[in-house]
């Protein structure tokens, strides 16, 4: 029943709301930091841990205690945001000029908030950045890089394995997960008249179709992500979708690939025997725990293709933003969250550490396959763009899958649309 | 001022038309007559400035709001709209003039979510009006229970859009859901499930329910209000005459709610426009974006991708079409009044 200006109105002054209510937040960092390198003061970190989470547990009652025991007199007050609202939340703070001190943020978001002037270059204002990078996983530093600089560091890290259900395996006849694109095919073949679908994921983003493109044996643009044809548009690139779509279309895979929101969840499908495969990541053992604690949850490898078994890397970076008041201690909190003590702390529920030195696998053992998965893994395209990128991505592909181009013409016109894109910076 | 006649004209206009001065003659059918000024209550007139005075006073804290809240973030949305905006303070906004506006001309992204909300307001708007109607003329009866049952049909009206959005998308799930189950296990008009929210047309489908759902009780409750200014004795006129139930509704209720029906599918058109919280909440927008709708679009470009001056762009197109359409309806109205 609303008017068009009153929606308008509407988010505005929501979004004054919001952002009135920051900038008292906001307030309480501005006490000055002592000049002599004593911390001393508050910050703010957003994150997008799940209300009720382990995780938030542990931020709460162990991470920020320990660091606060450390630095008497220092105050982190941490503010959760749902994943899905963050990134558009620190837009929204970034137009009114109040950003928090820190924030855990998705991989792909820090090139874009670089490119926009947001975040603090930490290899140049961080005297220790190159002891601190030396420690973590090459690829995870990647991942914070915009240009010559590094506006960030990660946090944690994770992939995608593939998570399968002993019981449907079986109703094929079948005892190990398909280690090949071959064995996904035949195993789908035998699943055929059983009501169940060999394989199933929800989108055709990069999160969800890289794997197979790497596994493949192709990619998604050049090493220097300069440019996407004759990369994302090669044959190598076209068989591994080729894979997806050909389980599409013997209705072997579901349609939730498609987008529409009424199918079966992955991980609900796979617990009840609906789908026989998934990817997923390390955070779906507490997920599995929770909603069907009597399913036993089975791990491999993503299949192999031609270019081997390569997963795609997801996980967080910490970056302390340019408006920070108080940037000593919004860097020392950095410096403190990449230590090995709050690193383990944080791989005990679910986290993995980015440290190379760190055994996580005997913190928590099902790590172990996510550790070999990571070893071949790679990154999406570290740039700005990446966000307009996945979304032209999929909207292509998910074009191709409802049979109105083929997927060889869906990724050409991808192709041709990254590379402009890329040529923007 | 003695002409007006007492029945029904109060409630006639308090809900059903706020913007309109002074009520009038509820129903044109009476036969023609002059609109007369409506007298000051407050004084004999000799001060007209003072009473100029205290009328901008009561405005003032209404106009500041509608000021502050609205026409500034408009203006500033059909400048944005000339740029490459970003919102940082310190960014560099480049003019762009027409750019964006020619981009969503030429957007088939845009075009099929303008689609969409056409086909949402054409199912919509009369879907709200006929049940609405037929909800009205129901719970104008003394049935026992009336004021139980009014407030049934207004629950959904006050009940948040986020809540009710998620509700649906569970009715309307494929698997496990209650449409389906109910159309497979418990009437077994369909064999396999329908996967309502994974193509086009059934999604829209499911989003028209919900929003006609939605809006029969604000439509209801309008048009109860329009129904008591229907004067009784023309109804009994009509029967004497010898007319059935039906034909009374149609010569004599329908005629008599000519205003309200106005103002009811004006309002219901701007809404039919402005539907987003659940597009976004039962389909995001998907299928493969099958189902987007104007502010759903808006909304993705401006804080997915940061493309505020496309975003504003596409707002201000979508206002001038809502403007448009409200005109002509009003300008269709008036003429079909004024013809008669």
């Amino acid at each position: 029943m609303n008017s068009v200006p009153r929606r308008r109105g509407r988010l505005v002054s929501a979004s004054l709301a919001v952002v009135t209510s920051l900038a008292l937040v906001g307030c309480a960092g501005e006490e000055p930091s002592s000049t002599d390198g004593e911390l001393t003061g508050t910050i703010t970190f957003w994150h997008a841990y799940g209300a009720d989470s382990k995780e938030i547990e542990t931020l709460r009652n162990v991470i920020i205690p320990g660091f606060e025991a450390k630095h008497p007199g220092t105050d982190v007050q941490d503010v959760a945001v749902p994943y899905d609202q963050l990134h558009q939340k620190m837009i929204t703070a970034a137009a009114g000029g109040d950003l928090p001190d820190v924030m855990r943020a998705d991989i792909i978001w820090v090139p874009e908030a670089a490119k926009l002037g947001l975040l603090e270059r930490l290899d140049t204002e961080m005297p220790d950045f190159a002891a601190l990078a030396a420690k973590v996983f090459p690829g995870t530093l990647e991942t914070n890089k915009y240009q010559d600089g590094y506006y960030g560091l990660p946090l944690d890290t994770n992939t995608r394995i593939l998570m399968y259900n002993a019981d449907a395996l079986a109703a094929a006849g079948v005892s190990a997960p398909p280690a090949t694109f071959d064995e996904l095919r035949d195993l789908a073949d035998k699943l055929t008249g059983k009501d169940i679908y060999a394989f199933a994921d929800n989108g055709l983003s990069g999160w969800n179709v890289l794997p197979w493109i790497w596994s493949a044996g192709g990619d998604i643009t050049d090493p220097t992500y300069t440019k996407a044809t004759g990369y994302l548009n090669s044959p190598e690139s076209v068989a591994g979708v080729t894979l997806l779509f050909d389980l599409f279309q013997a209705s072997q895979m579901p349609n939730i690939v498609l987008g529409g929101t009424g199918g079966v969840p992955t991980s609900d499908g796979l617990a009840t025997g609906k789908y026989a495969t998934i990817l997923d990541g390390p955070w779906m053992y507490p997920i599995f725990e929770a909603s069907h604690p009597d399913f036993e949850l089975q791990v491999g490898q993503v299949p192999a293709g031609p270019g081997g078994s390569v997963s795609v890397v997801g996980g967080e970076d910490v970056v302390v933003f340019r408006g920070s008041r108080n940037k000593a201690l919004a860097l020392e909190f950095t410096r403190y969250l990449l230590s090995e003590e709050a690193q383990l702390e944080f791989a005990k529920i679910g986290q993995m550490s980015v440290l190379r030195d760190l055994d996580v696998v005997s913190v928590n053992p099902t790590y172990r396959p996510f550790v070999e998965q990571l070893r071949t893994a790679k990154p999406r395209p570290p740039v700005p763009a990446w966000p307009k990128i996945d979304d032209l991505l999929q909207r292509r592909l998910q074009a191709a899958f409802r049979g109105e181009m083929s997927v060889q013409e869906a990724l050409d016109a991808a192709a041709e649309e990254i590379d402009a894109l890329l040529a923007q910076g | 001022m003695t002409a007006v006649p007492t029945v029904g004209a109060p409630a006639a206009r308090a809900p059903g038309a706020p913007g309109r001065p002074g009520g009038g003659p509820p129903p044109r059918s009476l036969g023609p007559r002059p609109l007369r000024r409506i007298r000051w209550p407050y004084g004999s007139g000799r001060r007209p400035r003072a009473r100029t005075l205290v009328a901008y006073a009561f405005l003032a804290p209404a106009f500041a709001m509608f000021l502050i809240v609205m026409l500034v973030p408009i203006g500033k949305a059909i400048q944005v709209s000339f740029y490459d905006w970003l919102p940082f303070p310190g960014a560099e906004n480049t003019w762009v003039g027409l750019n964006n506006y020619q981009r969503a001309l030429g957007d088939p992204q845009f075009r099929l979510s303008v689609v969409n909300a056409v086909v949402y307001m054409l199912v919509t708007v009369p879907g709200q009006i006929v049940l609405g109607l037929g909800v009205a003329l129901l719970l104008q009866n003394r049935l026992p229970g009336r004021m139980v049952f009014r407030v049934l049909f207004y629950l959904p009206v006050v009940t948040s859009w986020v809540v009710v959005s998620l509700l649906f998308r569970y009715l309307f799930a494929t698997d496990g859901g209650f449409i389906n189950w109910v159309l497979v296990e418990g009437i077994g008009l369909v064999d396999e499930p329908v996967g309502w929210l994974d193509s086009r047309w059934t999604a829209i489908a499911a989003l028209c329910v919900l929003g006609i759902w939605k809006g029969i009780g604000w439509t209801a409750i309008i048009l109860l209000a329009g129904l008591t200014g229907v004067p009784r004795e023309l109804h009994e006129a009509a029967a004497v005459d010898g007319a059935g139930y039906l034909r009374r509704v149609w010569h004599v209720t329908l005629p008599a709610l000519r205003r309200t029906l106005v103002f009811v599918s004006v309002m219901l058109v701007i809404g039919s426009f402005n539907v987003f919280i659940s597009v976004l909440l039962m389909t995001q927008g998907g299928p493969a974006g099958q189902t987007e709708v104007p502010l759903t679009y808006t909304y993705r470009q401006t804080f997915n991708f940061l493309e505020f001056g496309y975003g504003s762009a596409v707002a201000v197109l979508m206002t001038v079409v809502v403007l448009i359409l409200s005109i002509g309806q009003m300008m269709l109205a008036n003429r079909a009044e004024r013809g008669e």
